[in-house]
């Protein structure tokens, strides 16, 4: 007991509130699950009758919950694939191959002691990392991540995921500025200055495919893009892509462009003064901003949540009904029979091993292969699974390809960061919008 | 301590940004639109009044940001969402950016209590009646249930209506932008030359 009692003496404040939140939330959904399931119909028609606001509701509350994983995920990521790049072992140390660092990271950040520097504007010093994981929070919410499955579909799209991004940078600027310290403020400002300079090559780039696509809905412009690999707009925007990329990495903050917060030689730029869970809130959001910038390139350039061909109807739809007594009898018969074939090799091969040891080897191998035919009857008549699951190994791909970035490439200066926003990439931009303009004036659509 | 002055100023602002939603919902019998219009109304008035009455100059420029987010938000319960996007990008991520980024290069946190713009009291009543004179002009004047049709035009009739009727404004503004830009620039360049 006194174990429980000194680690919440530990935690701060936001900490104390996080872990009582868990809990209670838990609670709080599974008591929703049970009346619900209880009382059925009153309460379902009670939510068709409120569906858009509770649609709403259920989305908003699933992207803030998604963020957690998905920022964890791709921390430990980088930690491992930039320790095998440099030939170290990396995080090994809690849980299988070290994959639960980044959760121990979460608890420590928690535990820290969260400081506000004397004289610095507390107000503003709080809400500044809210605001900036406040602004890429809100852009997920019109990323489609298989068909049907997204939070809300606009038709200015697009439009609304570059106003939500740019938020970020007057969250940049609070930071800065309330930190009460020079070099933050001057990390604020240069962040500031990179971030709305690389605004411009990236919102040019889409300009092309805009064109082409006609439509500014990122779902619209996922689905134009379905049937066979050739039909992504990469191949048709390579340039577009190419400026795409490189301008998300400059406004995600990833190496070579990290220069807003370059550990090795700034400190930490605008973060100087952050500790503990505020210090966590910007850590949090740069990972979920890889994501996010993984997902949209993949959404507009590589095809979304469509697969690379389309699929021969291998489809041999199970339709369960139909085979009548026999469902029962293979309920009750496969299970065994499949227990018995699994743990057969173990038994006849291995006569050192006792055969309840075969069995239960056998069972387990069992369970696999169910989960493994599921895995496989949900992936060929559930459309969402499918297109989820390509997606997510798209943007993994993506997501990679920025931490083996970080791991190879170094870092550029500001002057030549500046310098090739507005001579290299802006009229690259221009001239992938007159070049493609012109072609859909010969070619057509 | 501090914690508690916040708690305290959090419920207040919930307490003012949704009591006029709670009766426009209850007793004046509204719809959720309407709740939400007058929260987002609500919002915008007090963080103007923020913007004009706070001492810390900063703490004014991100209030401005919170009365231009609630007007786009009012754009976006009144249909017209490019709206709403177009002044989240241009007034929240350009024009309140610069507006930031010129005041702390230029600014600093021991600033003069009394600031350069609260010393022209006299010419800003002056102006502020006259603008209150010709708001109220126009508002007396306009007809509004045609606004209300027209405001609800998609972004495909506003493109058609701005890329054929008026083109020519269109593009004339655009040269004129371009002027200044480049006349920015010039004097930026020049006066670094004479130094």
């Amino acid at each position: 007991m006194t174990v429980m009692s000194r680690a919440w003496g530990r935690l701060t404040l936001p900490g104390k509130v996080i872990f009582t939140a868990i809990p209670l939330l838990l609670a709080l959904g599974v008591a929703l699950a049970l009346v619900v399931g209880i009382l059925g119909g009153p309460i379902v028609e009670l939510a068709s009758q409120y569906g858009a606001v509770l649609r709403f509701l259920v989305a908003a509350t699933i992207i803030l919950v998604i963020t957690i994983p998905t920022a964890f995920l791709i921390i430990f990521m980088e930690m491992k694939i930039i320790a095998f790049m440099n030939l170290r072992v990396g995080p090994d140390r809690v849980g299988p191959w070290g994959t639960l660092l980044s959760v121990v990271h979460g608890l420590k950040v928690l535990m820290k002691e969260d400081f506000t520097p004397s004289r610095a504007d507390p107000l503003i010093f709080t809400l500044a990392p809210v605001v900036v994981y406040g602004s890429s929070v809100m852009t997920l919410v019109v990323l489609p991540f298989a068909p049907g499955l997204f939070a809300q579909d606009f038709n200015i799209g697009l439009l609304y995921f570059f106003a939500m991004g740019g938020l970020a940078v007057v969250g940049l600027l609070m930071a800065g500025w309330s930190s009460f310290n020079k070099y933050s403020l001057l990390g604020g400002l240069r962040s500031a200055a990179q971030m709305v300079s690389y605004e411009i090559p990236l919102t040019l780039s889409v300009a092309g495919l805009l064109l082409l696509a006609g439509t500014m809905s990122v779902n619209q412009l996922v689905a134009n893009q379905s049937g066979w690999f050739t039909n992504w707009y990469v191949f048709q925007q390579p340039l577009g892509f190419l400026i795409f990329f490189i301008a998300v990495t400059a406004e995600a903050n990833r190496t070579p462009f990290d220069l807003t917060e370059a550990d090795s030689e700034i400190v930490a730029g605008f973060a100087t003064e952050y500790s503990g869970m505020r210090f966590g809130f910007f850590f949090f959001a740069e990972y979920v901003n890889v994501f996010i910038v993984s997902a949209m390139t993949v959404a507009l350039f590589f095809g979304g949540w469509n697969a690379p061909f389309p699929f021969p109807a291998l489809a041999i739809l199970l339709d369960p009904g139909s085979l009548g007594i026999w469902l029962l009898l293979g309920i009750a018969i496969v299970p065994l029979v499949g227990t018995l074939v699994l743990s057969l090799p173990f038994l006849l091969t291995r006569s050192a091993m006792p055969a309840w040891q075969a069995i239960v080897l056998g069972f387990v191998l069992f369970n696999v292969a169910v989960v493994g035919l599921l895995g496989v009857w949900a992936f060929v008549s559930f459309d969402w699974v499918a297109g989820l699951l390509w997606f997510l190994a798209k943007t993994y791909v993506f997501v990679f390809t920025f931490v083996w970035m970080r791991a190879t490439l170094p870092r550029v200066r500001i002057d030549q960061l500046m310098g090739f926003a507005w001579k290299w990439l802006m009229p690259a931009a221009l001239l992938n919008l007159f070049v493609t303009a012109g072609a859909i004036l010969v070619v057509g659509r | 301590m501090g914690a508690w002055k916040y708690l305290l100023g959090t419920a207040l602002l919930a307490g003012i940004l949704l009591t006029p939603a709670l009766i426009v919902m209850g007793p004046a019998g509204g719809s959720f639109d309407d709740a939400l219009f007058v929260v987002l109304a609500a919002l915008m008035l007090v963080s103007g009044l923020a913007v004009v009455t706070m001492r810390d100059i900063i703490r004014c420029g991100l209030a401005m940001i919170v009365c231009f987010l609630a007007l786009a938000g009012i754009y976006g319960v009144a249909g017209s969402p490019l709206v709403a996007a177009a002044q989240v990008l241009v007034y929240v991520g350009a024009i309140s950016v610069l507006v930031l980024f010129a005041i702390m290069l230029t600014q600093s946190k021991r600033a003069p209590s009394r600031l350069v713009f609260q010393t022209q009291a006299g010419p800003a009543a002056v102006l502020a009646v006259v603008i209150a004179l010709m708001v109220t002009l126009t508002v007396t004047g306009t007809a509004w249930n045609e606004v209300a049709e027209r405001m609800r035009v998609g972004a495909s009739a506003l493109a058609a209506t701005l890329f054929a009727d008026y083109v020519l404004p269109f593009e004339i503004v655009s040269v004129l932008l371009l002027m200044a830009v480049v006349g920015g620039v010039f004097l930026a360049k020049r006066e670094e030359r004479g130094s």
